[in-house]
């Protein structure tokens, strides 16, 4: 028997808006029910992507440490959504490989839909327009995926529910309707419903640029504190302070490929490409 | 005598008409909908002959008037041994009318339904049929509310053509009231005044149905 003690902290937020400090101690067990799913890395080879004559990733490459935090920059169109979007497979690579959470994807492989149900809940993912189910209130719009894609009963679900809904800060929003709540508040529920399924990875496609700067602070809030818990996340955003305090990895994209890769505060004062000088120059003196 | 004491005296017959075209109307609705339902998830399958077969009934069902087919049931199909009484021909030529008008707005519906929320319940991990029944399927069907109840009113005016193969429905207590002393004005309007009754606040109802999805939008 192992006895094996895992320490998650939560820092307190700053604005409040989060609950405060607070330790839970879990054994192995515990792990392995799924609870507090095992740290996975991410390793992408070669990827490639065409739409037609259109090329949208050219040979694209990137790995990723467990528990780190990656940024994902650069202009428009430059593939960064669609890489993203194929470590889940919400988009079939033409070629390379994917290698996610145990599971080994290859162009020409089949994956069944188990594998693909079993792949995209260990990688949650967030995105710019929420998505959230808006005939579901917040509290169902988490509970629900629980109970169809990990098999939980309604109590279990909604327990697990209200506490990722106390832990971003929306409890008292648990009975009412995506409509009823700000684009912050709806980020933060899709936010808790991704976590709900125990993810190992957590994707965020432009999380915050669809809401006001101020609103998304409360977004950023949140991903910081997952961050800080370890949680291995790939963030695309334009976001440029958020990208120099949370990551451990900035990556820029341009033109398909990625172009530049390294700490983010050596990338951001001294970029080694031009075309990474010229991005940086449009976002930071905007 | 004045038209409103003739009208009280036709009355009671009236009623009975209407009620055998509420009737059809709520059978060809009742009926006509699940298989509306059917029909546009068969439209948009991915297995060939379920959607050939599908675009065909569709197809037909809008294509030719609902009074074709209703002659077709009533006198076409006995060639082949099969007969059907009058109301029971009525019935079903506007169930497939029905079903017909019904899939289409279904099907717009769920089409209209944001991409967005596919891509979220695939990212999730969603089961594709508890995609479809528990994220799409509420949401287009929600916006289809409005087209839909559009056609319930079209379905209780079109019981009017089960009058040609002699239904005892409201037409036809008409022209049988009309026929005794020849008062067709009278009778007529009256007959146009009960269809109004039901379909012009059913009409209202769906603006305001209409109006409130907007808002929620």
């Amino acid at each position: 028997m192992y006895h094996f003690t895992y320490h998650v902290t939560w820092p307190t937020s700053t604005d409040g808006l989060l609950v405060p400090t607070w330790k839970i101690a879990m054994t192995l067990s515990e792990i392995a029910d799924g609870k507090l799913a095992p740290r996975t890395g991410i390793k992408l080879d070669k990827i490639s992507k065409r739409y037609g004559d259109h090329t949208v990733l050219d040979d694209v490459s990137l790995h990723v440490e467990p528990g780190t935090v990656t940024a994902l920059i650069g202009p428009s169109g430059a593939g960064k959504s669609t890489f993203l979007r194929c470590i889940n497979l919400l988009e079939r690579p033409d070629s390379g490989t994917i290698q996610v959470a145990g599971h080994t994807i290859e162009p020409g492989k089949v994956v069944n839909n188990k594998d693909l149900a079993a792949l995209r809940s260990t990688v949650g993912m967030v995105f710019q327009s929420f998505n959230l189910f808006p005939h579901m209130s917040a509290m169902k719009n988490i509970s629900f995926p629980q109970q169809k894609v990990l098999g939980r009963t309604k109590e279990e679900a909604d327990a697990r529910s209200m506490e990722l809904l106390e832990r971003v800060g929306l409890k008292e929003k648990a009975n009412q309707h995506p409509g009823r709540c700000s684009g912050g508040q709806q980020q933060r529920i899709a936010i808790a419903r991704a976590l709900a399924l125990d993810p190992s990875i957590m994707l965020f496609d432009e999380p915050t640029s669809a809401l006001d700067p101020e609103v998304g602070l409360e977004v950023l809030a949140v991903m910081r504190e997952l961050a800080a818990d370890g949680m291995t996340m790939i963030v695309v955003t334009h976001e440029m302070q958020f990208a120099r305090d949370v990551s451990d990895t900035l990556v820029v994209m341009a033109d398909c490929k990625i172009i530049e890769q390294g700490d983010p505060g050596a990338i951001m004062s001294d970029p080694q490409e031009a075309r990474t000088r010229r991005f940086l120059r449009a976002v930071l003196e905007r | 005598m004045t038209w409103l004491t003739e009208w009280t005296a036709y009355l009671p017959q009236m009623m009975s008409g209407l009620g055998v075209s509420l009737l059809i109307a709520a059978v060809s609705i009742v009926a006509g909908y699940p298989l509306g339902l059917v029909l546009s998830v068969m439209v948009s399958a991915k297995n060939l002959a379920s959607r050939t077969l599908a675009l065909a009934v569709v197809e037909i069902g809008r294509g030719a008037p609902a009074l074709v087919i209703l002659y077709l049931f009533y006198y076409g199909l006995p060639k082949f041994g099969i007969a059907f009484e009058s109301i029971t021909a009525a019935c079903l030529a506007l169930i497939w009318n029905s079903a017909a008008y019904s899939s289409e707005i279904m099907r717009a519906g769920i089409q209209s339904v944001d991409r967005g929320q596919l891509e979220a319940s695939s990212a999730l991990g969603l089961a594709q049929r508890h995609t479809f029944w528990r994220v799409i399927m509420p949401q287009g069907m929600r916006s289809a509310i409005p087209g839909l109840m559009g056609v319930a009113i079209q379905m209780f005016q079109g019981t009017s053509l089960a009058y040609a193969i002699a239904v005892p429905e409201l037409m036809k207590s008409a022209y049988n009231i009309g026929s005794q002393d020849f008062n067709y004005l009278q009778i007529f309007t009256l007959a146009g005044l009960c269809y109004a009754a039901i379909s012009m606040p059913a009409t209202w109802i769906t603006v305001f149905f209409e109006k409130r999805m907007a808002r929620h939008a």
